[in-house]
């Protein structure tokens, strides 16, 4: 062991003093960084202009109160969220935005508009931010309503508006909020209801599916109505029964909770995912470059009269490992920090990720499954390494098992979101090669514990099995040069005891 | 005297390939021993089995008294003839590298890896990347890896090769320093003038098998004597003579003969057989045959050797 922990330390010294290993390890933090600078100053504005005309003059409130509470349903859930994130609900437990709601009813977003909205929540909570909590910033409307141009008549049919708005709505234009592309134009004929008659919505290609969604809503409750009315229903009860809506409270899940599977409801294991194939491939190189320079420099030899070649295969994966799990932790400190330090949108996931994965256990499996993984790739490479005279030799090896594991881990990471109970995700998870992709992939959406205990299992057992085979194929190729000369060379590498 | 290295009908087969075959020797303690052989006599696959790096195929070997071992490292030192070292570690920390390698705590490495370095002329490039040494500076280091543990057993594969001459020479120091001090050094060579300005034994190699294990002068007597005599009369009628060769042309009444003695004859006895018979002679000249000639009349002028 002793040999083993020398070799590792030196393994580790070596890789941190090089120039290329501090460029790795900044690599992430400076892009982390960048994103969250680019995104606070050079994030393009969202929200989008629409015209709206109303010839008939009976539509367009109703559609501008439903545009308006549903913007105030977004302040109002990102309001929640602040509260929840600053520990702000003990200034008014009785307030909408004390109460969590991932989708406040229409009556609760009223109360809440009728209570000041999000400005006079601001007051309130104001003086109790705690120390370093930024002031509630609303989200920008979706939708903002600008007059029609002045050169666009408004009063000559659908026809000559449409041909005229034409032309302004290739450019962005004035808002309150600031300029912004012109994606809608929205004409309600003076006779709309009537047969035939139809409302009429102009786009300039942009995404305006939710803006008419909306108008379509809002004009069949008024047609709807109409109707009700012609047969001889009340005003007061037309009303009524346009405006039914089932009592729906939406509630997520508690983070990490349990449905009979292991669910973390988190994007951190698949965060875990991208970040296991990308160090395994950085750190991967590291792996190939020292052997084949120990190769190269002829050092093996002196090696091995004084340390078991076992030895210094462990110490290599043992140090070039803590050089992966440094890179990790850095690279998930940064984001942790990132995620606790600022405000957005990326953030605010994170943070939710993050506080999602609670249970010390599921940060075990978490940690078994990136380890495994990165073991089984850094095995790999490292006989890879064995196999090379050179770098170049290295790539023709290298290339094939990247693309082995790779594209099912792709392939398992798209499933594992879409459709979980794949069968491909299934059979994947079993094959021990491709494990810890499939199960952290899976482990945000669900995961049977017996499923995890069992593909543990023969992760483990395959683990055991890939250090002993392949371990022989390192020992034997060490003072080897040359490649073997066909898979039979290799297999009988692999099966032969070293001598 | 206790054997340092042992081997006993040692056989070591890669694939068909027989790499040595049925070797048995004895090293003693002190000393310098000589593996002498040309390119594929065995003498690396010999020290890297007497090291543990490979096994041998079958017989045993036995170094320091044990089985060969890593356990033993720490007793050991060995120069490899394949060498290189990590380009961007310092000198000092090379050494106390392999100073631990070998078992050494960190402060005793330290401490006789500068110790090393300083007495091995190092002492001012101790903080140096390896990669900014010369050829010859690197060996050193190298050297001074396999030496760092004062190992009672120093291995050295082909230790000249590469070297100048005049680094030659300052291994040629240091090896006999080595033995001076205590230490049994064994060195591997094709280039039979080292063997002999350095060797108390040698044991002599050619296609794996052993063709010679003794001194020197064991390995010389193996050859036929050879004399050159300034006389007036063909000495081939005197005893122990196997064949004479004129030299030249006679000089008022003086001949030279080149004397080719029989096996087991020896030189004295021919110089006190003259003086007994009152056979005039001026001059009497024994030739000392060269390494180089024993290895060619044992093995062949097939191995490829070096004067």
């Amino acid at each position: 062991m002793r040999a083993v922990l020398l070799v590792a330390e030196r393994e580790l010294r070596q890789i941190l003093a090089t120039r290329g290993f501090r460029v790795i390890l900044l690599s992430f933090p400076l892009l982390i960084a960048g994103t969250l600078f680019a995104s606070a100053h050079f994030a393009p504005p969202t929200g989008a202009a629409f015209t709206l005309v109303d010839a008939s003059g009976r539509y367009s409130a109703l559609i501008e109160r439903r545009l308006e509470l549903d913007h105030q349903r977004d302040v109002l859930h990102d309001l929640a969220a602040y509260v929840a994130r600053w520990k702000l609900a003990f200034v008014d437990p009785s307030a909408v935005w004390a109460q969590p709601d991932a989708w406040p009813a229409d009556a609760k977003v009223a109360r809440f508009i009728a209570a000041g909205g999000g400005a006079a929540a601001m007051r309130q909570l104001l003086p109790h931010l705690p120390e370093g909590a930024p002031a509630f910033k609303p989200p920008s409307k979706d939708h903002i309503e600008i007059a029609p141009p002045a050169e666009v008549p408004i009063d000559q049919g659908a026809d000559a508006f449409g041909r005229a708005i034409a032309t302004p709505m290739q450019t962005d234009v004035e808002t309150p909020d600031g300029k912004r592309p012109f994606t809608a134009a929205v004409y309600i004929p003076k006779d709309f209801g009537a047969p035939g008659v139809v409302a009429r919505i102009w786009t300039n290609g942009g995404s305006t599916d939710d803006l008419i969604q909306t108008v379509r809503q809002q004009l069949t409750a008024a047609l709807r109505h109409g109707a009700l009315e012609a047969d001889g229903l009340s005003s007061e009860a037309a009303d009524r029964v346009e405006t039914l809506s089932a009592p729906i409270l939406v509630s997520e899940p508690a983070p990490s909770a349990a449905r009979g599977v292991v669910v973390t409801r988190s994007i951190v294991p698949l965060a875990l995912v991208y970040l296991l194939m990308i160090a395994s491939i950085i750190i991967g190189q590291m792996m190939l470059q020292g052997v084949i320079e120990e190769r190269s420099n002829k050092l093996l030899e002196s090696f091995l009269a004084c340390i078991r070649p076992s030895d210094l295969m462990y110490g290599k994966l043992l140090g070039l490992g803590a050089v992966g799990l440094i890179v990790v932790g850095a690279w998930v400190g940064c984001a942790v920090g990132a995620a606790f330090s600022s405000q957005g949108a990326i953030p605010d996931m994170l943070r939710l990720s993050l506080q999602a994965v609670d249970k010390p256990w599921i940060i075990a499996a978490m940690i078994f499954y990136f380890l495994s993984g990165y073991l089984i790739l850094s095995m790999l490479y490292l006989v890879i390494g064995s196999l090379s005279d050179s770098m170049q030799d290295a790539q023709q090896y290298q290339m094939p098992v990247v693309m082995l594991i790779m594209l099912p881990t792709i392939v398992v990471i798209k499933a594992s979101l879409t459709s979980p109970d794949a069968v491909i995700v299934q059979v994947l998870s079993w094959i021990p090669l491709y494990t810890p992709f499939a199960m952290l992939a899976r482990l945000g959406t669900g995961v049977p514990l017996t499923e995890m205990l069992g593909t543990g299992a023969l992760l483990i057992a395959f683990i055991a099995v890939e250090l002993l085979l392949l371990g022989r194929v390192f020992q034997a190729r060490l003072l080897s040069a040359g490649q073997p000369a066909n898979l039979a060379a290799f297999a009988k590498l692999m099966f032969q005891p070293a001598n | 005297m206790k054997a340092v290295l042992q081997l006993e009908h040692v056989k070591k087969q890669f694939g068909d390939f027989t790499a040595v075959d049925d070797l048995s020797l004895s090293v003693p303690a002190g000393g310098v021993f000589g593996f002498l052989g040309g390119n594929g006599a065995g003498k690396t696959t010999s020290l890297r089995m007497a090291l543990d790096i490979i096994r041998p195929t079958s017989g045993r070997i036995e170094v320091l008294g044990a089985p060969p071992s890593r356990e033993r490292a720490a007793e050991i030192g060995f120069l490899p003839e394949e060498r290189g070292l990590y380009r961007l570690m310092s000198v000092l920390n090379t050494v106390i590298y392999f100073g631990r390698l070998k078992g050494m705590e960190a402060g005793a490495a330290r401490k006789a890896s500068i110790a090393l370095i300083e007495r091995m002329g190092l002492a001012d490039r101790a903080d140096t990347p390896v990669s900014k040494l010369s050829k010859g500076l690197a060996q050193k280091v190298q050297l001074a890896t396999a030496l760092v543990n004062s190992p009672k057993l120093v291995l050295l594969d082909e230790p000249f090769s590469g070297l100048d001459p005049v680094n030659q020479g300052v291994l040629e120091d240091l090896i006999l320093a080595l033995a001076h001090d205590g230490s049994t050094v064994i060195f591997s060579t094709h280039v039979m003038q080292h063997a002999e300005r350095l060797c108390d034994r040698l044991v002599l190699l050619a296609r794996g098998r052993k063709v010679f294990e003794g001194t020197q002068d064991e390995a010389r007597a193996a050859l036929p004597g050879r004399l050159t005599l300034t006389c007036r009369t063909d000495p081939v009628a005197l005893p122990g003579v196997a064949s004479t060769t004129p030299v030249g042309s006679a000089v008022e009444g003086w001949a030279r003969f080149e004397v080719t003695m029989k096996p087991g004859a020896d030189a004295g006895d021919l110089l006190e057989a003259c003086t007994a018979q009152s056979f005039a002679l001026r001059a009497f000249d024994i030739h000392r045959p060269a390494l180089h000639e024993v290895f060619i009349h044992l093995v062949g002028a097939d191995q490829e050797i070096v004067r």
